[in-house]
């Protein structure tokens, strides 16, 4: 029979090859959301498909422990130590599910599929292609004695390889952990073409250098733009309609108070590029609002700068909890939004860009 | 005990949540979906991904990539299937508040144990293996890059009467050892009384320690502890249990972004590293036993040492290579008792001018 999703003619009756639909549930599902609306009594927490026309503010919370997760910290600790760091993977992958887990949007928790053994082969194949090449190129000629010509070709190829990977990486483990990433059992994912990305880092990188810095903004949003607008959730795209420009003249203001407000103005920057960016974030026809304030980030900072002193690094969870919270408190989705007709996507992501990103220290935050 | 409970059903196929009760059975749960089909979950068939936390939904999936989800808010629910017996004691629930700060505690303690034994014994052994499995040339580039970093060309001393001078003290030491290694000296422009040793025979000498020196013995006392310390691959041994440690710290932190970080600093290091007591007295013992094969009065190393003890009190920073040889007062007495034992009467070094001139010569 044919696939009703992808319209694969192979479809068996079971589940479909080609999208891994099963066929039975999705028409159920289907014939389910020709008869709603139907009236639910005092749904819980929120519900199950917010009416498609009025509209709505729709809230993140963050209801993890802070005590909690320094317990999994110290636990991955000491198991990191017992074997010599090879759980490393595990433990990261277990704070990520706590955290995941803990954050939910109108009442239904996020859920986080990765597992400890993808991070592990993602790394596994980081290590191979790209870090020990990197490590090869910068040790190798001078433990060999090669020339001082031969040692500085060597690095600056290492230089470039480093400069083509970061967009790489960042793609990678953006699509790695959006495809780990589920909302009522909804994979989201990432469907932006690499080499799109490279193309645009690249031309970005070079015309940010050209125009002395002025690029920056309008750069620093075509990414954002990139990111946001290959994401889906299941079957359905988010949407960026952010130009960039907006920001030149708050970028200006940051980079000439940088040195009268001792670099502090840049919250008040970072603060006004995040709403941007939120604000011209939607899904269907709703909306993103962000409500951080250059003040409200600054406090954040500075709290967990001194977290961080005052307990020499051993406040880390406190720190990640607080952060947590500030995203999920100063976001909201607003508008119109109808889950009807959002279906579950396939996809299988290997975890080498999430162990790319780790290395160049780029984690791709979402707030 | 309650067997049914409330929870929500989502399908893995749409993100319709809906209402359900599940029932629990012997060997599954019975799931009754609001406005649909009741489903029979096998125990065997599922996976509880969340609710091992306190705070945390139970959150049971069973299928491949797309399961089909079953949320309860209930903890009793995992009570009841632990109850069930056998096929149900692998779901688990969040600990006891009690019993969790215990385990966190417990669990605190031990990693400080446990990275302790590693810090003291794990990891120098592991150095150590690995150190002497490192081909000489690779510990000459090592150390070659180490001395290029710490002593840049135009800060050496190339006078040509203090090398040369130099120089032939180090023949006269190395004369009867084994060639696996070269030593070279670079003497460097500083006022720091310090010297050390770089992997693969390279030992750098700072102008204060030449300055200090009141005879060639002297000098040759320090040369010999710190060709020692190449023979026995001290530095070599340090630059890697500093990496591991820091690889394993970084592995443990999860700062992974640090791993490339140690790997390409690991030459770089050098001079900031202390070696420990037992490095220190190996080198001591084999550096005496040096001098007194080169027949150089054996007392030149203590007779340094001792003229530094008085400032051992509140020592000024330029004195680091007193900071960085720990208990200096014992090694003196024991140095001393050693030159006591040798039998072979000394002969003088010889140089051309005055000590007092030639020690001079890099300053000037």
């Amino acid at each position: 029979m044919t696939c009703p999703r992808c319209q694969e003619a192979e479809a068996s009756s079971e589940r479909c090859p080609r999208c891994g639909v099963v066929v039975a549930t999705y028409l159920a599902a289907l014939e389910k959301m020709r008869r709603t609306p139907a009236p639910r009594p005092s749904a819980p927490a929120a519900p199950l498909v917010p009416a498609a026309a009025s509209g709505g503010v729709y809230a993140l919370s963050f209801h993890g422990h802070a005590g909690t997760l320094f317990g999994i910290q110290i636990v991955n600790m000491l198991r990191a130590l017992l074997t010599l760091g090879g759980y490393y993977f595990w433990g990261k992958a277990r704070v990520r599910s706590y955290v995941f887990g803990q954050t939910a949007l109108e009442g239904d928790r996020f859920a986080y599929h990765g597992t400890g053994g993808e991070l592990a082969r993602g790394f596994a194949r980081a290590m191979a292609f790209f870090i020990l090449p990197v490590i090869a190129l910068n040790l190798l000629p001078r433990l060999l004695g090669a020339g001082p010509l031969l040692e500085r070709s060597a690095q600056l190829l290492g230089y470039v390889v480093v400069s083509v990977f970061m967009p790489i990486a960042a793609v990678g483990a953006h699509r790695y952990r959006l495809s780990r990433t589920s909302w009522r059992g909804i994979r989201f994912s990432f469907r932006g073409r690499t080499r799109d990305f490279v193309k645009l880092f690249i031309g970005g990188s070079m015309l940010t250098t050209l125009t002395l810095g002025l690029y920056y903004p309008v750069f620093d949003t075509r990414r954002r733009a990139f990111m946001v607008a290959h994401a889906h959730f299941g079957n359905r795209p988010f949407g960026f309609d952010g130009n960039g420009r907006q920001l030149l003249l708050p970028f200006v203001v940051a980079v000439l108070l940088t040195v009268p407000t001792l670099g502090l103005g840049w919250f008040w920057y970072v603060a006004r590029k995040r709403r941007y960016f939120w604000e011209h974030t939607t899904f269907d026809r709703a909306r993103f609002r962000s409500t951080v304030t250059g003040r409200l980030l600054l406090n954040l900072v500075g709290g967990n700068v001194l977290l961080l002193m005052v307990t020499l690094g051993l406040g880390w969870p406190w720190v990640l909890v607080r952060n947590a919270r500030f995203a999920c408190d100063t976001v909201r989705l607003a508008g119109a939004l109808d889950l009807a007709g959002v279906v579950q996507a396939p996809q299988s992501e290997a975890a080498t860009g999430d162990a790319l990103s780790t290395f160049l220290g780029m984690d791709v935050g979402i707030a | 005990m309650a067997t049914v409970f409330a929870a929500h059903y989502l399908d893995g196929q749409t993100p319709v949540r809906r209402r359900a009760s599940v029932r629990v059975a012997a060997t599954g749960l019975e799931i009754a979906v609001e406005g649909g089909a009741t489903l029979w979950w096998p125990l065997g068939a599922i996976r509880q991904t969340q609710g091992i936390y306190a705070g945390e939904q139970i959150r049971l999936e069973r299928g491949g990539a797309m399961p089909e989800t079953l949320l309860v808010d209930d903890p009793a629910l995992l009570v009841t299937l632990r109850g069930i017996g056998a096929a149900g004691r692998r779901f688990r629930g969040p600990r006891r508040p009690s019993l969790r700060v215990l385990v966190t505690a417990l669990a605190a303690l031990a990693v400080v144990a446990v990275g302790g034994a590693l810090h003291v014994w794990g990891i120098p052994a592991a150095s150590s293996v690995v150190a002497s499995i490192l081909p000489v040339s690779w510990e000459d580039r090592i150390g070659r890059a180490a001395v290029a970093q710490l002593a840049p060309s135009e800060r050496r001393c190339l006078d040509p009467a203090l090398q040369a001078t130099v120089d032939a003290i180090v023949a006269r030491l190395v004369v009867r050892a084994p060639d696996t290694y070269r030593i070279r000296v670079t003497i460097v422009d500083h006022p720091a009384v310090n010297a050390f040793a770089a992997p693969g025979g390279h030992i750098v000498v700072l102008r204060g320690l030449l300055e200090r020196t009141r005879t060639p013995e002297e000098l040759a006392g320090v040369l010999a502890h710190e060709i020692q310390h190449v023979y026995h691959r001290h530095p070599t041994r340090l630059v890697v249990q500093h990496t591991s440690a820091g690889l394993l710290a970084a592995a443990v932190a999860g700062d992974v972004s640090a791993l490339m970080a140690y790997s390409l600093e690991a030459a770089r290091i050098l001079g900031t590293l202390r070696y420990s007591r037992q490095y220190e007295a190996e080198a001591d013992a084999a550096g005496l036993r040096m001098l007194a094969t080169a027949r150089v009065d054996p007392r030149g190393l203590s007779s340094f040492l001792g003229q530094l003890v008085p400032a051992e009190k509140g020592a000024p920073p330029t004195l680091a290579y007193f900071a960085s040889h720990p208990a200096t007062a014992e090694r003196i007495t024991t140095l001393q008792r050693l030159a006591a034992e040798v039998r072979d009467t000394p002969t003088p070094i010889v140089t051309s001018r005055d000590w007092k001139d030639i020690a001079r010569l890099c300053g000037a």
